[in-house]
């Protein structure tokens, strides 16, 4: 039985039981991991899953399951229950599903996410082979302050089926693979820092060659060498490309329904006003080819499209699912976020802090937190002084704090270094004026 | 009441899927098929229910459900793992051969006759969530918020929810041992919205346990779950930001076990240490903190978040002093770091469900009692701040520096509390910071929240506590 046939028997299941409406998404996949450390395999790990999710409207109200129990006597027993419990709670017509007209999926052929034929293309014996070429160039790289130095890689390929009980069916497949290494490294204070890297690509071609991957691993190692506590103080803020989600998503987060529904957002009655700096600008794009955050279809079945979040500042969107929307009395835009692309500049990130005198590059997060409904954040952080576009002390024990409304507004320029690896594809953002806590 | 010791008869839960003994037996055969020196068969079957309001409207309700084994083989320190959700016999012989394939000779080991192990009782409860009905569910979210809108006229808007799970485990050894086990599970959350004037906050409190539907007959305890939901969010309204930099940092008691967890525990998980990687990891038997610092992992306290009967490895878990009257004791072993270290395994071998394969991890995490009183250490503070809640936290285990989020505190000036603060991020590093401290507090308190511990992508039920406790420098990332 094919995806789409198995997902379908679900809603027809559950609509027998009396569901008025009904969504059924049934996902399988395959992954394999493998972990290499002092010259030898440490663990390998290979398995395929099934499981199905399932929501419900019964007599106007509304509810979501999940099961990877799935032989059929007791995907039954479980659906009657899910339908059954269902009617104890309270109706909420804003819960109903789009109309089949109002759905849609751009062509997955389109996203050019799943690479299906490399999944089989190394067999237990060639990965192996693969891993232990990792180490190797890892180790080609290491001095005598290595205590450790463990390889990573990875291939993951999902398929997903969803069909609702309007007629609506789409389908989509996507592939991870992916390779990084981790290395410990002994100081004389005794402390042992630890450096990553890692790569992720929906095809394995653009996985970078194992070379690569140790080169940035040792040049990311560089970056936690005897670290020291800088000074507290305002400083300009050179936010490294591979981390810069953090701040963004938390940029991002208050422009949730879920957040403004509840009152959890610092953009409450602010759709539309300017509350960053001109050069802030920040697309989603969910129709990339190869992008990892690349989708056809949104959580309500609408076809997915670019959405600008922020234009030269100003707020252009909420993000509003259907359910949502209708509670906030707005239309419904999308729930989430997919690719999100800042432009890149012109310049590196050395030659903007150059311009800026004294700046702290902020290489890692550690910890910390956001305030959705006020902006307040403060996190804690690993990175570099930096004194005229040159790194004179690597730093640790560290806090950035501040409000996010205020940061947007202090956004100066960015790099010209996207990062394309992950779904936030943004390159180095500058920052200037923001409060940093050390000694 | 449920059952923790197997009648050896019977094949317990998981014999409505077809697992019994000559099963197991064929399976664990496969796993050791090409020349595995140990393996295990973990079993799980699980059901979680939540159910949740909203705009004053029970309108929302999940359940899942989540069966399959995890096999692990082993060869020394490595491991093939491999899982199935698919409990027929071809299918788990297949996840059984694909772990065995991390070794590459011949079959030396063959597992004897399974019995099963005696497990101590440490969740035992009243009503098992599969006989509690969604109406029974419904009435309790809606009293809560009902009550968190009677105690402030501030208080806009009100989210509840109740969950709880219901695991059944069955760890299979080829040395014989077979362990199954109930383990219930129960979480109350109440959300809260305030606003005055311009200023909106939202904050929450929430309640965890080992336990069943009588957890919430209670109505002390859930008048304190909601008053405080109510407290904490209004107290946002008023309070600011503390001067940024190093400076005292005083630790009410409960959560903040926090500070333990990220500073201390994780940095005593013996994986980290037998590789190397951990900054404690040359410290054993060494002097790592005061005299009045005794810091212990527990499995064992009846109820608890982080209780267990059995771990996930078939080891019946213990209370493991780590650091005694400040001296570095022991780490938090598995099987393959208590074989490592050649000491028994202190039964904190944990997984976050038959996806994964166990890791040493920690239960409930707290300090013992010390000798000062709890307003002595706040009279002693010339200045620094009182963190009285939390919500995260994280560490860097080699470099040791570690992190916890405040929500909310005081000041602390000329040893008084004086204006509130929120949201801050306080970091340090571990052993520096247990040697900085320098007051410890009569106070112990086990946090009676949901906590879960993340660690390599899986998560784990936890519990922290500790009495109050003076830190004498952290940094302190403010305005």
């Amino acid at each position: 039985m094919s995806l789409l046939d198995s997902a379908g028997a679900a809603v027809e299941l559950a609509k027998g039981m009396g569901a008025e409406q009904v969504k059924a998404w049934i996902s399988t996949g395959v992954e394999v991991e493998l972990q290499q450390r002092q010259g030898k395999l440490e663990r390998v790990h290979e398995s395929s899953t099934l499981g199905l999710s399932v929501s419900l409207m019964v007599d106007g109200r509304y509810s979501s399951h999940g099961t990877s129990d799935l032989r059929p006597a007791a995907l039954k027993a479980f659906l009657q229950r899910a339908v059954d419990g269902t009617r104890y709670l309270e109706q909420d017509l804003d819960r109903t599903m789009l109309s089949f007209e109002e759905m849609g999926s751009l062509d997955p052929a389109s996203l050019d996410n799943d690479d299906a034929e490399s999944i089989n293309k190394r067999g237990p014996e060639e990965r192996q082979l693969a891993i232990k070429e990792l180490e190797d160039a890892i180790l080609s790289g290491a001095g005598e302050d290595l205590v450790s130095a463990t390889s990573y890689l990875w291939e993951v390929r999902s398929q997903s089926a969803a069909v609702f009980s309007n007629g609506f069916q789409a389908t989509q497949a996507r592939t991870h693979y992916g390779q990084g290494g981790m290395v410990t490294l002994k100081e004389p204070s005794g402390k042992l820092p630890e450096s990553y890297s890692f790569f992720n690509a929906s095809h394995f071609e653009d996985v970078p060659s194992v070379a690569e991957v140790s080169s940035d691993l040792w040049t990311k190692a560089d970056e936690v060498r005897n670290t020291s506590q800088g000074s507290s103080g305002k400083y300009t803020m050179i936010l490294d490309r591979r981390v810069a989600s953090r701040i963004l998503g938390a940029m991002i987060s208050p422009m949730s329904g879920g957040n403004l529904h509840t009152g959890r957002s610092m953009y409450l009655d602010k759709l539309g006003q300017t509350l960053g700096s001109k050069a802030f600008t920040l697309i989603d794009d969910p129709t990339i080819p190869r992008g990892m955050g690349s989708k056809p279809f949104d959580g309500d079945g609408r076809k997915a499209k670019i959405r600008p979040l922020f234009t030269e500042g100003r707020l252009d969107t909420y993000l509003l699912d259907l359910y949502h929307a209708r509670k906030l009395k707005m239309e419904p835009t999308t729930g989430g976020t997919s690719n999100v692309i800042m432009q890149p500049g012109q310049r590196s990130w050395k030659e903007i802090a150059k311009e800026h005198g004294r700046a702290i590059r902020v290489t890692s997060f550690l910890g910390g937190n956001s305030n959705p409904a006020s902006g307040a954040f403060s996190l804690g952080i690993r990175g570099q002084l930096i004194e005229n576009g040159e790194v004179v002390q690597n730093l640790s024990e560290m806090n950035v704090s501040g409000n996010l409304l205020e940061l947007m507004a202090s956004f100066e320029e960015a790099a010209n270094d996207p990062w394309l690896f992950a779904s936030y594809r943004v390159p180095t953002l500058a920052f200037t004026g923001v409060q940093f806590s050390g000694s | 009441m449920h059952p923790t010791e197997l009648d050896p008869a019977a094949s317990g839960h998981f014999e409505q899927f077809g697992i019994v003994p000559e099963v197991l037996d064929q399976v664990m055969r496969a796993a050791l098929s090409l020349g595995a020196t140990d393996c295990d068969l973990f079993f799980e079957h699980k059901v979680s229910t939540a159910v949740a309001l909203s705009d004053s409207k029970v309108n929302r309700a999940s359940t899942d459900v989540d069966l399959g084994l995890g096999v692990r083989a082993r060869v020394g320190d490595q491991i093939g793992y491999a899982y199935t959700e698919d409990l027929s016999l071809p299918a788990m012989l297949r996840a059984a051969r694909t772990a065995a394939a991390i070794a590459r000779s011949t079959p030396g080991l063959a597992p004897v006759a399974l019995s099963p192990i005696h497990l101590p009782s440490r969740y035992e409860i009243e009503t098992s969530w599969s006989d509690v009905g969604m109406d029974k569910r419904v009435p309790l979210v809606r009293a809560w918020e009902e009550r968190a809108f009677s105690l402030d006229s501030r208080i806009e808007k009100v989210q509840t929810s109740l969950a709880d799970a219901e695991k059944w485990i069955l760890v299979v050894r080829p040395d014989g041992r077979m362990a199954e086990d109930y383990q219930p599970m129960t979480r109350a959350h109440v959300v809260c919205t305030a606003i005055d004037g311009d200023v909106r906050e939202s904050n929450s409190y929430n309640l965890a346990s080992r336990a069943g539907l009588e957890f919430y007959s209670d109505a002390e305890r859930i008048e304190r779950m909601v008053q405080k939901a109510v407290e904490r969010t209004v107290f946002l309204l008023d309070a600011g930001k503390p001067v940024a930099g190093d400076m005292p940092v005083v630790l009410a008691a409960g959560a903040s076990g926090i500070l333990l967890h990220e500073a201390i525990g994780h940095g005593l998980e013996a994986d980290f240490n037998r590789k190397g990687v951990s900054i404690y990891a040359a410290r054993m038997g060494k002097k790592v903190a005061p005299d009045f610092v005794t810091v212990v992992d527990d499995g064992t306290i009846p109820g608890a978040r982080g209780a267990l009967n059995v771990d996930d490895e078939g080891n019946v878990p213990e209370r493991t002093v780590l650091i005694e009257n400040g001296v570095l004791r022991s780490y938090m072993h598995d099987e393959i770091s208590a074989a490592h270290y050649k000491v028994a395994p202190t039964g904190s071998g944990r997984r976050e469900s038959f996806r994964h394969h166990p890791l040493p991890r920690m239960r409930a995490t707290y300090m013992d009692p010390g000798p000062h009183d709890p307003a002595e250490i706040i009279a002693n503070t010339k200045r620094g701040i009182f963190a009285t809640s939390f919500s995260n936290g994280a560490v860097q285990i080699g470099a040791g520096d570690f992190t916890f989020y405040m929500k909310t505190g005081f000041l602390i000036e000329d040893g008084k509390l004086t204006r509130p603060i929120k949201d801050v991020n306080i970091i340090g590093n571990g052993p520096a910071a247990l040697e900085q401290v320098d007051m410890v507090g009569t106070d112990l308190m086990i946090d009676e929240g949901g906590w879960t511990c993340g660690k390599d992508g899986q998560g784990v039920p936890v519990s922290q506590g500790q009495p109050t406790v003076r830190v004498k420098s952290l940094t302190v990332g403010g305005e």
